[in-house]
């Protein structure tokens, strides 16, 4: 029988030896001035109108550009032009705004130019693009960012379905008026605007592009940007590489207070400093760390699970730190919640029974569990970082106290849960969704409320929400720009499901003071609006505020300018990679 | 023969027909209304209606139920809910390096062959030493290796063949035609260690069926050695079974595994069916229920045909 | 006459089965978990099973809990211990369904030939063809997860291999002269298959029956990979052996070696129990070894 045996091992040797030999032909390439970083989940379209979840947003504003931009590092944010020569103009009405080009920007070379040769961006670039988010017939899910907002856009939309327009029919509100200038007229004020105009939505696309590749234009994106699409396999990975006709660009002179002095080493030169940025798709979270582990991946959000093994009292643990490793803490705009729907006839007509939910659940335990301590217990629905954010506010309902929910309880009519129904709770099926609900659970039963479990897909999930047929359910909103508006519109009564307000929170005085509130700039008068606000949803409680997730990132040691806030997400362009770190560190992994 | 693979090839319709009607009944009835997803967070019952007529999931079932004929015959199954990529790219790639099929079959064939040489192997030498201490504990560690859950391999391989020792990239993939084995490797071992077991036990069946079979007797009568009954005469005559066992497997390795396939990041079809069912992404699970049913059918007929022309005891009816 | 030689079968199967030392070891393991899933469900052993404890959460093993806890500070072992009651459940349930689908079609169909055959091998190829994640997985969408889908979902997509067997052995058997003696006799069609043929055809089943039962309790691990698995909060290898993919990167092992090693223990004695029965039952194989 030696002839199977024989099999046996050249086989393992055949396999072992392809890997060894291909191993060795692979060294070579390891060392190249790129950023790799890895995605949960698959990128859709890379395409402006279509930039609805954070990591098509992410990618496609690496090749596109917007009108304006917030600053690499200051903090709370600023917004800077970026396409625009300066800050728009505004009427004295508030209702005009005027924004002039910067000249000599270029659209990134590609076949739909004449000779190949990208062509000069203009303004009425702009207005096509902008018509193309709005046109019904893409189903974009960025309409909202001028929809309603801005003059003649809903005509413009509704005769566009009854096919009665055309991308040749004005609308009145957004119009370039010569080649460089674009005017946008407002049927009322709306403060978010020059925000909208940061986000990858509105940016430009040219009009040749679109018509050569047709409905292909997903794949083929073609922006002002620094970096170009050289590669992209589907859910395996999207290679960018540099723009080599990028206009000159510099890095930030001004840094933020808490910046060590070493983040503005770079300050005025030219950017971007990478040669090639990689996504890589990677869903398992063991996965991901392994390969960031082995230097495969350069920056890393880290996964909860491997929390207690790389970071100890907010400190990196030696030997990660020993092996060049860095770690980020940033607060960001987010918060996650439980919504109740208030459209059930109990837990929509029962004050203090909400007020006991909120009560019996300990947050604080949640966010040790779930979040290993990587952000803050919330209490309200305004996030830290934005505006309206108030450190010193507590929600009286967020202590978390059995005995007095079970007081409540008694005074809602429902003494230990007497006379409940069991409640339904909506969750996703990952793991950690499932963990979250139980815990839930076993909160809810301190005070005898029966909470069934059920687990759903996505689609499952997100259209329960929406018909209004869930009951109880946690869910997260993470900022689209720094305006607490943004969360508050959660709540709005015009909002309702299948709006963004799915608990379908409707109150009288909470519709007026949004309403009045978004007449308003930014300012102490907005501010204690916003309070006001933020106090009748504390009360009511239609959802209890959780937690707001921090951000913990690692970075290896030759990963230098590093800064991260989920808002601004063109960063990587400012990155720069240590050559000579890198061909030292990543050898030792 | 003519007749009966026409009779074959004219029985897939009405199977066909009832892969049509149960997907459909059970993806249109069921998994959510994807129109509420692609409208997003601000969108109105109008624009959510639109969504829904131009895919094709408004309007009664049987005129839904026409729209997915129409697609299956012209083979063109629209556009992924999910990505809004073409659902036949999403297959079959945008070119053939590339393409997800490849990437399934490049870790499945060579480990499925693997499997195959060294289950048939283990199977005959079992076979020789049967009843011995060999065999039986070869056989306990066999129903012992498939008695583990295929995740548990998978997490440790991946961590102390990939991370630990280093011997293998922990995950991904090149489309480089060498370099890629060095990406496949592992998970062709995983492979081969997941299914070698139900392998090994299956081939001893076989085999044993064989051995005590009346030709073996007469041969052994006839005084030919051991070895040679092996090899000659039991070898030989469980070609029939090993084939059918091949050519049934076939369609299986081409849809892919979608464990080692999620555990490598390996952009094969596994992975996007397991997608597909986490995002009720009906256009891409129907093409997919479609295509595989379609080669299962295709294989079946030709294992059956294959059992035909190897062995003239069966008849074709 | 039939009878008797049915008998002896039988008898002469669990004789050789008694003989066989290893297989009568694993048929005491087997009897063993049967208890202790019986114990669970009537609240004998381990009845603090959905006891949580926030403060203890992921809690290494120790005297007081040998297997550790999980996130919610309950015990592993008796999480375990209650997942031999989730996993025999679902083997039965799911198994117990397919193998009533399966034998009853299987008999209808080769019992009576013709239309209802022609009828019952298309429906079978059909359910065949569809890959078996892709219908499992459909069947959860619709009735939303819970132990008794996947019971059913299994049930209801496990069958065909069982159904196939079946068929076969009743054309087998549908032309032997004790039927037709029956026949002859006026025995009614319902008769001859349930008191004629089938007990003649049922060691298959059991056969069958016994390794549908091992890729059940093996597949609930898969699907609870996929979120198809069983209700949130059920104690459950699947969910357990799952979750494990998070746990060990924070150096949780025990929930992962407690329910393989739990589960690792019930799936090679039913392997190897199976093998016996196989042996025992199967005349062809009779000779061997």
């Amino acid at each position: 029988m030696g002839c199977i045996k024989q099999i046996i091992t050249s086989l393992t040797i055949g396999l072992l030896s392809i890997s060894m030999f291909t191993a060795c032909t692979s060294d070579k390439k390891k060392f190249e001035n790129s950023i790799s970083i890895a995605y949960g989940s698959d990128v859709k379209a890379l395409d402006p109108v279509f930039a609805e979840d954070y990591y098509a947003s992410q990618v496609s504003s690496q090749i596109f550009e917007t009108l304006y931009e917030y600053h690499y590092l200051k903090r709370p944010l600023v917004v800077q032009p970026l396409l625009a020569e300066s800050m728009p103009k505004i009427s004295e009405d508030g209702l005009t705004y005027t924004i002039k080009l910067k000249k000599g920007i270029f659209f990134q070379d590609n076949e739909a130019f004449k000779e190949g040769k990208g062509r000069e961006l203009t303004a009425e670039d702009f207005i096509y693009s902008w018509k193309r988010l709005l046109d019904p017939a893409n189903k974009s899910q960025g309409t909202w960012v001028f929809d309603g907002k801005v003059k003649g856009v809903s005509d413009w939309r509704e005769k566009m379905r009854k096919g009665l327009a055309d991308y040749d029919t004005p609308i009145e509100g957004l119009q370039a008026t010569d080649k460089n200038t674009i005017q946008i007229k407002l049927e009322k004020p709306y403060h978010q605007l020059i925000y909208v105009l940061a986000m990858t939505y509105t940016a430009p696309t040219a009009k040749e592009v679109v018509d050569k590749y047709g409905e292909e234009i997903i794949n083929h994106p073609v922006g002002t940007g620094p970096f170009i699409l050289k590669d992209w396999i589907k859910s395996n990975k999207i290679v960018l590489v540099k723009n080599p006709n990028f206009r000159d660009m510099t890095y930030p002179t001004e840094k933020d207070e808490e910046d060590p002095e070493s983040m503005l080493k770079d300050a005025g030169k030219k950017i971007p400093f990478v040669d090639k940025l990689v996504f890589n798709i990677i869903t398992e979270d063991q996965t991901r760390w392994l390969n960031f582990m082995k230097g495969n991946l350069d920056i890393l959000s880290i996964p909860k699970d491997n929390f207690d093994s790389s970071i100890a009292n907010d400190q990196i643990v030696t030997d990660l730190a020993d092996k060049g490793l860095e770690l980020h803490v940033n607060t960001e705009p987010d918060l996650t919640y439980i919504a109740m729907n208030m459209k059930d006839p109990i837990l929509g007509k029962n004050k203090k029974l909400r007020q006991a939910i909120t009560l019996a659940y300990n947050t604080d335990a949640a966010l040790k569990k779930f979040y290993n301590d990587r952000g803050i217990v919330a209490q309200s629905i305004i996030p830290p970082t934005i505006d309206g954010y108030d450190p010193s506010f507590k929600n009286p309902y967020k202590d978390f106290d059995v005995e007095k929910a079970k007081k409540l309880m008694v005074e809602a009519g429902y003494p230990n849960g007497k006379g409940l129904p069991e409640f339904e709770f909506a969750t996703t099926s990952s793991s950690t969704a499932v963990q979250m609900a139980e815990f839930f659970k076993d909160q809810m039963s301190q005070i005898g409320i029966n909470i069934k479990i059920v687990p759903n897909s996505w689609p499952q999930f997100t259209q329960k929400i929406h018909d209004a047929k869930a009951q109880i359910w946690g869910i997260a909103w993470v900022s689209d720009y720094p305006d607490a508006e943004n969360f508050l519109q959660l709540l709005y009564g015009e909002n309702v499901s299948p709006g963004p307000n799915g608990s379908n929170f409707v109150n009288a005085e909470y519709d007026k003071l949004y309403k009045q509130a978004l007449l308003l700039p930014s300012g102490e008068k907005r501010t204690k609006l916003y309070h006001k606000m933020r106090d009748i949803a504390s009360e009511e409680l239609p959802m209890i505020p959780m937690i707001h997730r921090q951000g913990y990132y690692l970075t290896h040691g030759w990963i230098e300018n590093f800064k991260r806030h989920i808002t601004i997400s063109d960063n990587f362009k400012y990155i720069r990679v240590n050559m000579d770190k890198k061909k030292k560190l990543k050898p030792e992994l | 023969m003519l007749k009966y693979a026409i009779r074959r090839i004219l029985y897939m319709f009405p199977i066909l027909l009832g892969i049509t009607l149960v997907t459909f009944l059970l993806f249109n009835v069921a998994g959510g209304d994807p129109a509420v997803q692609m409208a997003g967070k601000y969108a109105t019952e109008a624009e959510i209606e639109a969504i829904r007529k131009d895919l094709g999931t408004s309007g009664p079932l049987y005129v839904q139920f026409g729209n997915y004929i129409k697609q299956i015959v012209t083979f063109d199954f629209g556009r992924s809910w999910a990505t809004k990529q073409e659902v036949t790219r999403m297959i079959f790639g945008e070119e053939f390096r590339t393409s997800p099929m490849l990437v399934s079959v490049s870790l499945t064939f060579p480990a499925f062959f693997i499997t195959l040489v060294l289950a048939i192997s283990i199977g005959l030498l079992l076979t020789f030493y049967r009843g011995g201490v060999l065999d039986k504990s070869i056989m306990v560690v066999c129903l012992g290796a498939i008695s583990i859950s295929s995740l548990v391999y998978i997490l440790f391989l991946q961590y102390y063949l990939g991370y630990k020792l280093g011997l293998f990239p922990i995950s991904g993939i090149s489309y480089d035609w060498v370099d890629k084995w060095n990406y496949l490797a592992l998970p062709i071992i995983i492979f081969v260690a997941l299914s070698l077991g139900s392998n090994v036990l299956f081939f001893r069946t076989i085999f044993l069926d064989e051995v005590f079979q009346d030709y073996v007797r007469t041969a052994r009568a006839k005084g030919l050695s051991n070895k040679v009954v092996m090899f000659r005469h039991v070898l030989r005559n469980a070609l029939i079974p090993i084939i059918t066992l091949v050519v049934i497997q076939i369609p299986f390795l081409i849809t892919g595994t979608l464990l080692i396939e999620s555990f490598f990041s390996l952009p094969g079809l596994g992975g996007l069916i397991y997608n597909a069912i986490n995002n009720a992404d009906f256009p891409v699970i129907k093409a997919m229920t479609f295509i595989s049913a379609v080669l299962y059918m295709f294989f079946q007929l030709l294992s059956d045909i294959l059992y035909a022309v190897v062995d003239p005891k069966v008849q074709l009816k | 006459m039939i009878r008797k030689s049915q008998n002896s079968l039988w008898n002469d199967a669990f004789q050789r089965l008694k003989k066989n030392k290893l297989s009568m070891v694993c048929l005491f393991i087997i009897i063993a978990y049967i208890i202790l899933a019986l114990g669970c469900k009537l609240g004998l052993f381990f009845p603090s099973f959905n006891e949580t404890n926030n403060a203890i959460s992921y809690q290494a093993p120790s005297a007081e809990h040998w297997f550790g806890t999980d996130f919610m500070g309950r015990d592993v072992m008796a999480r375990a211990a209650h997942g031999t009651l989730t996993s025999l459940t679902v083997g039965l349930w799911g198994t117990g369904l397919a193998v009533i689908i399966g034998t009853l079609l299987g008999s209808l169909a080769g019992y009576f030939g013709k239309l209802v055959d022609e009828g019952i091998v298309w429906l079978y190829t059909t359910i065949d063809t569809i890959p078996y994640i892709l219908l499992v997985s459909a069947f959860s969408l619709v009735l939303g997860p819970s132990l008794y889908t996947l019971c059913i979902a299994i049930g209801l997509t496990t069958w065909v291999g069982l159904c196939r067997v079946v068929r076969a052995e009743f054309i087998k058997h549908r032309e032997k002269e004790y039927v037709q003696a029956a026949s002859s006799i006026g025995a009614s069609h319902a008769r001859r298959i349930f008191t004629h043929i089938l007990p003649n055809v049922f060691h298959i089943v059991l056969i069958q029956f016994s390794l549908g039962f091992v890729s059940t309790i093996k597949s609930e691990v898969i699907l609870s990979f996929l979120g198809l698995g069983v209700e949130p909060g059920t104690p459950s290898w699947g969910v357990m052996i799952n979750n494990a993919k998070q746990e060990l990167a924070r150096g949780v092992w025990w929930g992962l070696a407690s329910a393989t090693l739990l589960m690792f223990v019930l799936v090679l004695a039913f392997n190897l129990f199976n093998d016996a029965l196989r042996d025992a039952l199967d005349p062809k194989l009779k000779n061997k070894s």
